[in-house]
């Protein structure tokens, strides 16, 4: 059966077994990677996935079944089930599907890998890095093309199909020279096509170098409260913890710090965050949400003031409060009117933190964790990198205390991020 | 019940090959302050060929089970190899083994419940704990089923088949204080079905009255004092720590990629206090929380003694990275799902037990903190680690006091293990660890107390 067919089967056979309303979608995806491990091209995979999501309501209960087999009688039984699941359920008004949309079809991307030219990019980064950062070990390359071809019906008529081609490359690092050993570092970056050298493919590069550099760390002098530099590549613990207020479940559970904070000055002013899965610019956009609507560009914070939640149609249904028009992801940050250099230029004591491992943020924002291949400033300038450090702050708090927003961003295919430097947080060394 | 004999597969071999047949059958339901907001089950399996060649490997995996996809995937993954081989002519040497066959199904013995009567097994638990505890904010119960069923055929003449089952409930409380939430969760069940798990809510209780407990004095707790300080790690946060902090950096990809461990084989790296095993699938004669008998490279299963009495004795490893260190096999090869390839992978990795009694270990700190399970963990090729706590006591003259607010302990794992002075003579598996190292995987976690220096965050 085609895609189409196989997804109306399954709508139907759901509506016979009693189902009132309906959400199927079916998902094919074919990857091709290569991968290295240590620094030797030792692995291609070629693998086929399929995803068929079946969602019946009855009685405003729900019941949802995935399975990766698409003959009629493994629909069958799994349409058997999912009424089997709703009935076992409990009501809740706020379970439904998305309303009438004009069908659409969309695309993006390739739908063939060039596999000659994956693995000639890839011989050619890594003979790149071997010349310039010698003792710097590529532990592990994964490079991948994935192709998705996506299919979304409801009962109300919604039909959505998307197909997607996406490189993807994760680059995972560490220096090593005798006994010195930096801390282990990654980039992922996804991209469209294969045009750029991946060298030059987002933070790689940049990375590499500061790896090269992190043979040899030290202790901060002492214990201080001030400035913390965030760079693009740790943005997303931070964008990652706030926008986490927003979603469906701390909203419903009324544990949401942002709870009654639409429209509400949350951050500081400089701050503009966007959520655009519909940009071209990003190669992780999307078209359709995972409850059947058709996506759309948003503003979450706009200059310091929170405009949008993340609810998703439950959640919305749930708590009365208005619906996103995506699903958040494709993150970017409008850019600062102060260079990267002046920032740093302007720090009297400070952190530069490139990678951050922390623990969970708490419920009220609080986080702390160790600042990883991360360095020390004083006096305007970049001293060394630092090792056994840790900062702790408020997540609420430091977006309300941003100092300046770097004129520089990176793209990393999946959000545009630049340097943002907060002041107000505690940095503790050993 | 999978496809089980894949004996007359090996007809398309032409190298050396790994054939695994899998399915990975999931349940999940979330009940939210007392509404469904979760509700479905998940059935996800295929078939997958990885070749060896010299060095180089292939790997294919297709979701249909006909005879002509099973045969195309073997093809594919030779084909995959041979690309390789062809284009870095590594010439490595043939793979050892050390084969084995095993059937091991740990199916319930006991009547299957029903979905619908899983949901009233949380309905009971749900009203208990709002009629019982009415000054929570929110309450989440979770229940999440895993299934792993696989066959396995290798060139080289190893066959398995196993149904390894694991049934995790979380239950995660809320208050509000000063217009503060503060949140603490747990994790029961463990190895099994749900029925080998959860037979009566009640039985659950007393530990929801703890958790309620521990939250409100969390609530009226204060933040943690910065800086070095004697600790007591309980089992929960020990568990992590062989699993993050040691586990890791002394798994054989790991160390070949440049971790810190490759330094320290045959040297002090803890006090001789510790003893660290990466479990295969027993421990004193139970089950291990993740039992796992052959590997996914059709490996005999066992258990690998990676520190005894402080000296790191062995790195965790696969066929490949066991020829490259030249050492015996021990069987870490694991795999999360059918399209995923084998990595090296821990199993049940726990600190032993020693013989001091917590109480005692308690008395012995002066100004200090005790600290009981964690949230996240990560740690580095350096050895260096942080984990968030969320349940911890200050240790005031040898005793315990007041609670402490969420916070984060980090370290370098080696130098840490030299600072341990005191391991309990207790033993405590957690039962709901997940590796994430490119594939999620289940892992089991655990060990006694010990007392050590760490860094603790805090204001």
């Amino acid at each position: 059966m085609k895609n189409i067919e196989i997804i109306q089967y399954a709508q139907d056979v759901l509506l016979k077994a009693g189902a009132e309303k309906v959400q199927c979608s079916l998902r094919k995806s074919e990857k091709h990677e290569l991968n290295v491990a240590a620094g030797e091209i030792n692995l291609f995979r070629t693998t086929f996935n399929t995803n068929l999501s079946l969602t019946g309501i009855l009685k405003n209960k729900k019941g949802s079944i995935t399975i990766n087999t698409l003959d009629k009688k493994s629909i069958d039984e799994a349409a058997k089930q999912v009424i089997e699941l709703a009935e076992s359920s409990k009501p809740d008004e706020a379970n439904d599907i998305s309303e009438k949309q004009p069908a659409k079809d969309f695309s993006s991307g390739p739908k063939k890998p060039d596999i000659d030219k994956m693995y000639s990019n890839l011989k050619e980064f890594m003979e790149y890095s071997k010349e310039a950062y010698p003792n710097t070990i590529l532990e592990g390359i994964n490079y991948d093309f994935t192709f998705s071809d996506s299919i979304l019906v409801n009962s109300n008529e919604v039909k959505f199909g998307s197909n997607k081609g996406l490189y993807t490359v994760v680059v995972m690092f560490t220096t090593k020279e005798g006994k010195k050993i930096s801390s282990f570092n990654y980039v992922v970056y996804l991209s469209k096509d294969l045009e750029k050298s991946i060298k030059d493919c987002g933070s790689i590069d940049r990375l590499l170098k500061q790896s090269s550099e992190q043979l040899e760390t030290f202790s901060i002098p002492e214990k201080f409260v001030g400035n913390v530099i965030i760079t693009p590549d740790c943005m997303d613990d931070i964008i990652g913890g706030v926008t986490g207020f927003l979603g469906d479940y701390p909203l419903i559970t009324g544990v949401s710090v942002y709870k009654d904070k639409l429209d509400k000055k949350i951050a500081d002013s400089k701050l503009t965050l966007h959520s655009k899965p519909l940009s071209e610019v990003l190669a992780s956009n999307y078209y359709v949400t995972y409850d059947g609507f058709e996506a759309g560009n948003s503003t979450i914070i706009n200059k310091g003031v929170l405009k949008t939640f993340l609810l998703g149609l439950y959640g919305s249904r749930k708590t009365g409060l208005p619906k996103a028009v995506n699903q958040g992801g494709c993150y970017i940050i409008d850019s600062g009117d102060t260079s990267y250099d002046e920032i740093i230029k302007s720090t009297e004591k400070g952190i530069l933190l490139c990678r951050f491992s922390g623990g969970n943020p708490s419920d009220n924002g609080d986080f702390s964790g160790v600042a990883k291949n991360s360095y020390y400033i004083e006096n305007g300038k970049i001293k060394y990198p630092i090792s056994e450090t840790m900062i702790n702050g408020n997540l609420v708090e430091m977006i309300k205390n941003i100092v300046q927003i770097s004129s520089e961003r990176v793209n990393s295919g999946y959000h545009i991020y630049p340097w943002i430097k907060f002041d107000g947080l505690t940095v503790s060394g050993k | 019940m999978i496809l089980k004999d894949l004996k007359k597969y090996s007809k398309y071999f032409t190298e050396y090959t790994e054939l695994r047949v899998q399915e990975n059958r999931n349940i999940r339901i979330s009940m939210v302050n007392g509404d469904i907001m979760g509700n479905s089950r998940t059935a996800i399996g295929g078939v997958s060929a990885r070749v060896y060649k010299e060095g180089a490997w292939g790997f294919a995996s297709n979701p249909e089970l006909d005879e002509e996809t099973i045969k195309q995937v073997i093809e594919s993954a030779t084909k995959n190899a041979l690309f390789i081989d062809s284009r870095e002519k590594m010439n490595k040497p043939e793979l050892p083994n050390k084969k084995g066959s095993s059937e091991n199904d740990f199916t319930t013995s006991i009547q299957k419940k029903s979905q619908k009567e899983m949901i009233e097994f949380m309905k009971k638990i749900d009203d208990y704990i709002k009629g019982k505890f009415k000054k929570l904010a929110s309450r989440t119960i979770v229940v999440s089923c895993l299934d792993m069923e696989k066959s396995l055929l290798t060139s080289d003449g190893s066959i398995s088949y196993s149904m390894i089952p694991r049934t995790i409930g979380y239950v995660t409380m809320t208050v509000e204080k000063d217009k503060q939430p503060y949140e603490l969760y747990e994790v029961y069940g463990g190895f099994g079905q749900f029925e080998d798990n959860f037979e009566n809510a009640e039985d659950l209780f007393p530990k929801l009255n703890e958790q309620y407990k521990h939250l409100i004095n969390k609530s009226e707790g204060i933040y943690a004092e910065a800086g070095i300080h004697d600790c007591i790690l309980d089992a929960d946060l020990a568990g992590i720590l062989a699993h993050e902090a040691i586990g890791h950096t002394t798994e054989a990809d790991i160390v070949k990629g440049g971790s810190v461990a490759g330094d320290f084989l045959n040297q002090k790296v803890a006090n001789e206090l510790i003893t660290l095993v990466d479990f295969a699938n027993h421990f004193e004669g139970k089950l291990c929380p993740v039992p796992l008998f052959i590997d996914d490279e059709g490996t005999l299963a066992e258990d690998a003694i990676i520190i005894e009495d402080g000296v790191l004795k062995k790195y965790m490893n696969t066929k490949e990275y066991a020829n490259h260190f030249q050492m015996d096999l021990t069987g870490n090869a694991r795999a999360y799902s059918f399209s995923d390839e084998p990595l090296v992978r821990m199993r049940n990795t726990a600190i032993l037990p020693g013989k001091s009694k917590l109480e005692d270990m308690i008395a012995s700190i002066e100004n200090g903190y005790y600290l009981m399970q964690s949230s996240n963990g990560q740690a580095d090729s350096t050895s260096e680690f942080m984990f968030g706590v969320v349940k911890g006591y200050e240790i005031k003259n040898g005793k315990l006091g007041k609670a402490i607010k969420d916070t984060t302990i980090s370290g370098i794992a080696f130098d840490m293990l030299k600072t341990v002075t005191m391991v309990s003579d207790d033993m405590v598996w957690s039962c709901g660890g997940f590796c994430g190292k490119k594939q999620m995987l289940p892992v089991g976690m655990g060990g006694p107390a010990i007392k050590c220096k760490v860094n603790i965050g805090g204001k």
